[in-house]
């Protein structure tokens, strides 16, 4: 026994030695405040805003689904030594948003979809939304003016560069409002229909006017049953649609069962695309903005549909 | 600050762990943990239709009958002759499937699931805190989990000589007047309680490879229970402390690098371990061999 006593007080010296040698180290960032974003859409909202005096960083990258979201030892640093977090809520982050919440005592928390009026939201099981707002470029800005709110909280005496930085931006998002509206509507209505593998795009279908279908639902997780696959496919076949979609983030299999489907009826779906859904395409490129990634969705609907 | 957290949270799981998952070692129910940690979705489920909230203490608790439920149906059926292996497959399985039905029924529209309702992540221990009385009282996973780990250690140091002859000769124990059932069913809830704490504070895959993987490496390093139990909890600690800095040095998954510690520990001792070792029996044979 001795020999065992000896051996738990050593590992637990151990423990503690390791543990008190890594010390914390500060990050010297000039002055700037340090942003932490969930997604790359909310990180592209706080740069566009903040411009210089923000330094922004995204948890989750390029062609992340943030229903599968894993974080890494990276982030624990990063959350630490950030100002200021901002989030999407509505549970897109899961129970992340619980840490988020509790992080609030320390430093501040925003839902960037905190100031969205309920009514706006679609509700899609009492108290549930869903969280996928940043389609709809209207609500969109509603989330930009929030970000523009607590910037100017956390740092006042860049107020004014916060304030024309937002107002120019809201103007581009204007203009992109109006851009997939007008692309939209040179669709033929009857086939103004949307179908992707899940149901990204609610927000999307009604502020713009395309019928949305998704095979999965919301949760990707959850699987489709044979049944959602047959409807689909009867729904194809029935409105003669001519193409659906595939998303970055989700698995295309479901939606190649749908259009096999549907050729063995005689009725030929082309894939459509690829659409951008819960995640932005690689940094530094146009669709790694989110201006360019919802023109890049629209202008991929359009040309597929008309 | 932060790193201490995490590293003490992933050493409390895997003493927590350690202490009940020896006995499933020997008892060769080891899987119990992974069962344990698919089958709590119908629980959870129903918690979350039943109260039309997702407020974590609610889950727990369906989390945790749902845990009572599995053990004690593979307890059942094992008692009635099943194999251990076959009973805990058959439970976990059916309980799943249940799980999976009542989301597509239910909560297809939204996002449920158990890694975004139940599983929660070591990496963000440190931020949630627990206040009492206006009090931060440090990050509520240590709690939680150290005290499962109490509960633990409390009642297997107490009840241990009943708890080890009913794991190694039931019969014997029966014979002895031991209620070998009672401890069977005392094991199991223990176990059950273990995971589901360890669940919501750090996520499946660090409980389930915490309750069998250092396990597995004390026992191939020993013969003695009360020595491989404690052989199990320094490993669990020192899986705990070097996957946490091999995280940060490859910035990866914090419980993804202690489950491959731990996992390299055990490669160490099936290997080298001087009673039990792969290459100590061919070498001992080597020796027998010639001398005859």
């Amino acid at each position: 026994m001795k020999f065992i006593w000896k051996s738990l007080v050593s590992v637990v010296l151990v423990f503690l030695l390791l543990v008190g040698c890594s010390t914390e180290k500060d990050n010297q960032t000039e002055g700037k405040i340090v942003v932490v974003a969930t997604t790359g859409m909310i990180g592209d909202l706080v740069e566009n805003i903040g411009g210089e005096h923000v330094e922004v960083t995204s948890l989750m990258g390029p062609g992340v689904d943030p229903h599968l979201y894993k974080a890494t030892q990276g982030d624990v640093k990063t959350l630490d030594e950030a100002d200021m977090i901002l989030y999407n809520g509505l549970h897109l982050e899961g129970k992340m948003e619980e840490i988020f919440e509790q992080m609030g005592k320390q430093k501040p928390t925003i839902a960037v979809t905190q100031d969205i009026a309920k009514e706006n939201l679609h509700e899609v099981k009492v108290g549930e939304y869903d969280p996928h707002i940043w389609f709809d470029v209207t609500l969109w800005m509603q989330a930009a003016h929030t970000v523009n709110k607590a910037l100017i909280k956390e740092n006042p005496e860049h107020q004014e560069s916060y304030q024309k930085n937002y107002e120019a931006y809201i103007k581009k998002l204007e203009e992109l409002h109006k851009y997939v509206q007008s692309e939209i509507n040179t669709i033929p209505e009857s086939q103004r229909v949307l179908v992707t593998a899940h149901d990204a795009f609610g927000y999307f279908g009604a502020a713009y006017g395309l019928e949305v279908k998704g095979l999965q639902g919301m949760n990707t997780v959850s699987e489709y049953g044979s049944k959602d696959v047959i409807d689909l496919r009867n729904y194809l076949i029935k409105n003669e649609i001519k193409a659906i979609f595939i998303e970055t983030s989700v698995s295309k299999k479901a939606i190649e069962a749908v259009i096999q489907g549907a050729k063995k009826q005689g009725h030929t779906v082309k894939i459509g695309g690829e659409l951008f859904s819960d995640a932005m395409g690689e940094k530094g490129t146009e669709k790694g903005t989110y201006l360019g990634m919802v023109r890049h969705n629209t202008d991929t609907i359009v040309n597929a549909l008309k | 600050m932060n790193d201490f957290w995490i590293i003490l949270v992933g050493a409390l799981v895997a003493c927590s762990c350690s202490v009940v998952g020896c006995f499933l070692v020997i008892r060769k129910i080891a899987m119990v943990g992974d069962a344990i940690s698919h089958s709590v979705l119908p629980g959870i489920v129903l918690a979350f239709l039943w109260s039309g909230s997702r407020e974590s203490i609610l889950i727990l608790m369906g989390a945790a009958l749902l845990g009572l439920v599995t053990v004690f149906l593979i307890q059942l059926f094992q008692n009635s002759g099943v194999q251990g292996d076959a009973a805990i497959g058959v439970v976990f399985t059916s309980l799943f499937t249940i799980g999976v039905l009542l989301v597509s029924l239910y909560t297809q529209q939204i996002d449920f699931d158990l890694d975004h309702v139940l599983y929660g992540e070591i990496a963000y221990t440190p931020w949630h805190t627990m206040t009492i009385a206006g009090m931060d009282m440090g990050p509520r996973a240590v709690w939680i989990v150290g005290g499962s780990f109490f509960i633990n250690i409390v009642l297997v140091f107490v009840f241990f000589k009943q708890f080890k002859i009913c794991s190694f000769d039931a019969a014997l124990a029966a014979a002895m007047g031991i209620p070998v059932m009672f401890f069977h069913y005392l094991l199991m809830s223990l176990v059950s309680v273990t995971t589901v704490a360890a669940f919501d504070s750090v996520g499946a895959i660090l409980v389930v490879g915490m309750l069998i993987i250092p396990a597995a490496t004390a026992y191939s390093l020993t013969d003695q229970l009360h020595r491989m139990i404690i052989i199990s909890m320094v490993m669990g600690i020192l899986s705990s402390v070097v996957g946490y800095y091999v995280a940060t040095a490859l910035d990866a998954s914090i419980s993804g690098c202690m489950v491959c510690v731990a996992a390299l520990f055990f490669t160490l001792a099936f290997l080298f371990s001087p009673s039990h070792g792969l290459i100590s029996r061919i070498w001992r044979r080597k020796v027998s061999f010639k001398s005859i």
